[in-house]
């Protein structure tokens, strides 16, 4: 197995676990900690994908910088939205925020 | 050769921090703890990134993630006053247990499976680049994407302003 490939295979452990805890997480801000894992593994196999291929090492370091930035903004918005969600409805579970209004 | 087996070991450490910390992420009933352990998960990327010839990348991760977005959840965490013991307590629903396992591991095995069938390594060494490369893709071709990043930086953090004043006007 070449570098990458295990690179590559941490970064997908990264998404499993992450996924797994977006499904079974009952709580708004342990879904976003679970978004984060993923997140992190996205940028793990950009630059890994782009430090061992030789297409252009400084356009995959840029792209995980942008998409740390995107996390960033992300994890923002999120916790005024488990704000709001823990104001209105008590708690910031997701059960909590299960029925629609019609 | 001794380098070789200091990289090796380096990244058995890594990966064991990635994978241990996001089990105990994913896992723990505390959400104190389960950020801990995506804390130790960041670490650990930040050390790949390292092992990757990308020093700059590491410094940003251990910045922008365990300076600021470890933080931020940490303040949503307090504010939404989670109950002591965390707010998993309850008894886990096996059923659902082993459904989001079954929705972990279907994609997980079909990019693996791509992983180990077409990804080739076109050299075995990364190089490293220097900063100033970086920073010439993004202020020459890429500026429209660095720019656009500000902006959508500058309208998440105008938006969580917003939200948080009609929070307190609604009141």
């Amino acid at each position: 197995m070449s570098d990458m490939v295990l690179f590559q295979l941490t970064a997908l452990a990264l998404l499993a676990i992450g996924l797994f805890g977006m499904l079974s997480r009952r709580s708004l801000v342990g879904m976003l900690i679970c978004v984060e894992l993923m997140l992190n593994g996205a940028g793990l196999s950009i630059v890994s994908a782009s430090q061992f291929s030789g297409t252009g090492e400084a356009l995959g370091q840029a792209a995980a910088l942008l998409v740390m930035g995107l996390a960033a903004a992300e994890a923002t918005l999120v916790l005024v939205i488990i704000l709001v969600v823990a104001k209105r409805f008590g708690n910031a579970e997701s059960s909590a925020v299960s029925i629609l209004k019609g | 050769m001794t380098n070789q087996l200091v990289v090796q070991i380096s990244f058995a450490i890594y990966a064991l921090l990635i994978v241990g910390g996001g089990l105990w992420a994913v896992l723990d009933k505390s959400l104190i703890r389960a950020l801990v352990g995506l804390i130790l998960t960041l670490f650990g990327v930040a050390g790949m990134y390292l092992l990757m010839a990308a020093p700059l990348i590491a410094l940003m991760q251990l910045l922008i993630y365990v300076g600021a977005v470890v933080v931020l959840i940490f303040f949503a965490i307090m504010l939404t006053r989670a109950p002591a013991g965390g707010e998993e307590c309850d008894k886990p629903d096996v059923r659902q247990l082993i459904l989001a396992l079954l929705g972990a591991l279907a994609p997980a095995a079909a990019l693996g499976f791509a992983i180990h069938k077409y990804a080739k390594a076109a050299r075995e060494v990364a190089s490293e680049i220097a900063p100033a490369v970086l920073g010439k893709v993004f202020l020459e071709p890429y500026v429209l994407a660095f720019e656009l990043i500000s902006v959508v930086l500058f309208v998440a953090m105008a938006g969580a302003v917003l939200l948080g004043f009609e929070r307190r006007r609604a009141k």
